[in-house]
């Protein structure tokens, strides 16, 4: 019983980590994605005053939106491989930084 | 045919049938928030949630034939089946399998019934435990592993069902919280239509994972009584036919679609807006990927409520209707030992009839019991028609045609 709660709690303070990172890490840029999606279009997708036209469009956020859409999508694509990858026995291996697909040990 | 092949098609066909269950139980903890914020139609969204099942199971090629190991002692650690359970055509396992499953699935129907999102794998390992206490004693159930890693009871079922709710719940809670705090000053009806596609995403994904996870362990359960039988006897690989009718049987399931289950999760719980639903499902799917990569076994089912009920507390000023938390999570704790017992009740008899007269007398009483289950849910259906009624009360006039219109 002691030896499966001290493994257990190893492995929650690693999931916990994990989970912040890819499962509240990248909802977050999404929203960031949104926020400067509608900076960019500016006027009535921003919440602003009734009566006067919205704030003016702004081009670079709709850049830096789908700059940060892009990384969401790479994070899914990740972790669609990795579903993949353990389906076939391999692992993903974060050794050198950016993720190999690697033989599971 | 001999006595056993007639037991060993039984506990095959029993065992599709479980998995059966277990998808139609579990399309709601990918669907039910994208349903409920109406990112997808709901038909849409059991179709999505069925593909994705169906290309999920396929892609899960590892063996999962150690299944049962985590829970009872039945197997050898490389596999195959006890010697002296598979004396006589395996019938002693092919017993405890049949019960077992049958055990699991009567639990999945129930609760079904009464709309309560319980674990479709404690189901069945409750239902294994109880078969195999029952034909083998209390020595026939792995408590607690050998102390060398995560195992047994205790640390593949209970401690993970104690924490990943938790940990799926806090997850959310932070995302929710910091996407409203992102979004303020955005017009809501701009963030709502970038959120839905960001709920589609994150659901699909869970989807998928629960494909993989959920399909193998009823392929390692139909070739564990292959091999017991003696029709099988390679433990590295599981027969193609196995892998596509698991694959049907849970992607047809999801399809099928548990709107019950998905109305309790997707209205009942939290009014979901869809900046929570995306919160919601990327933990969940962040959550069952990363236990999955360390090696750790959970219920889907827990985190996927976790996570909503994480996203109703990260949202400033949000509802949580805790009764309705309670009755889900004392659903939880009983679904094991009520398993566990239906699947012991179900060893006894076929094993006081014995033999092939048993096995098929248990196969009855489950065709009965969901008979039985799938008539009281008639009475008061719920389907893609009104899966997103208002929570607290349908209105009168809402009532005489559904029950006029009848149920087709």
């Amino acid at each position: 019983m002691s030896d499966n709660l001290g493994f257990a709690l190893e492995g929650a303070w690693k999931v916990l980590f994990a989970g912040l990172v890819l499962g509240a890490g990248l909802p977050l840029l999404f929203a960031l994605g949104i926020r400067s999606l509608a900076w960019g279009a500016g006027g009535e997708a921003e919440v602003h005053e009734s009566g006067v036209t919205g704030p003016k469009a702004q081009p670079i956020g709709t850049v830096l939106a789908f700059v940060l859409f892009a990384i969401v999508v790479l994070g899914i694509a990740l972790g669609i491989t990795f579903v993949v990858a353990s389906g076939f026995g391999k692992a993903l291996s974060f050794e050198h930084i950016y993720p190999t697909i690697v033989p599971k040990h | 045919m001999t006595e056993s092949t007639v037991i060993l098609a039984l506990v095959v066909i029993t065992a599709l049938g479980f998995d059966f269950t277990n998808g139609f139980h579990d399309t709601a903890n990918a669907m039910a928030t994208s349903i409920a914020t109406n990112a997808l139609r709901p038909k849409v969204a059991v179709a999505l949630s069925g593909l994705l099942n169906l290309i999920g199971a396929f892609l899960s090629v590892e063996v999962a034939l150690t299944v049962t190991n985590a829970v009872v002692k039945i197997q050898n650690s490389d596999g195959t089946p006890k010697e002296t359970l598979t004396a006589g055509g395996g019938e002693a396992l092919l017993i405890i399998v049949l019960a077992g499953l049958v055990g699991g699935i009567i639990w999945n129907l129930l609760t079904w019934l009464l709309g309560l999102p319980s674990s479709s794998s404690h189901a069945l390992f409750g239902g294994l435990i109880g078969a195999s206490i029952a034909g083998l004693g209390w020595a026939g159930v792995n408590w607690n592993g050998n102390g060398t890693k995560l195992d047994g009871v205790v640390g593949k079922v209970i401690l993970p069902a104690l924490m990943s709710p938790v940990i799926a719940g806090v997850i959310a809670a932070a995302g929710t919280w910091l996407i409203y705090k992102v979004v303020t000053g955005v017009a809501q009806r701009f963030t709502d239509n970038g959120f839905r596609w960001g709920q589609i995403g994150s659901a699909s994904l869970v989807s998928l994972a629960h494909g993989t996870n959920d399909a193998q362990k009823t392929m390692g359960v139909i070739t564990l009584a292959l091999i017991a039988s003696g029709d099988w006897t390679d433990t590295k690989n599981i027969p193609f036919w196995v892998k596509v009718s698991c694959a049907l049987a849970i992607a047809l399931g999801t399809y099928l679609g548990g709107w019950r289950i998905i109305r309790t999760l997707g209205k009942g719980l939290v009014e979901i807006a869809p900046p929570q639903g995306m919160a919601a499902e990327s933990a969940s799917a962040a959550v069952i990927l990363a236990s999955s990569h360390l090696g750790f076994a959970l219920s889907t089912t827990h985190v996927a409520t976790g996570s909503i009920l994480g996203s109703g507390v990260g949202k400033p000023g949000a509802q949580v209707r805790w009764r309705v938390a309670g009755r889900m999570v004392s659903a939880w704790l009983i679904t094991l030992p009520a398993a566990a017992i239906v699947g012991a009740v179900m060893w006894y008899i076929g094993d006081l009839i014995g033999g092939l007269g048993g096995a098929i007398v248990i196969f009855l009483l489950l065709l009965a019991a969901a008979g039985y289950m799938y008539l009281r849910s008639r009475r008061e259906p719920v389907g893609h028609h009104n899966v997103n009624d208002e929570w607290d009360g349908v209105p009168a006039e809402e009532q005489v045609p559904v029950t006029a219109g009848g149920t087709k």
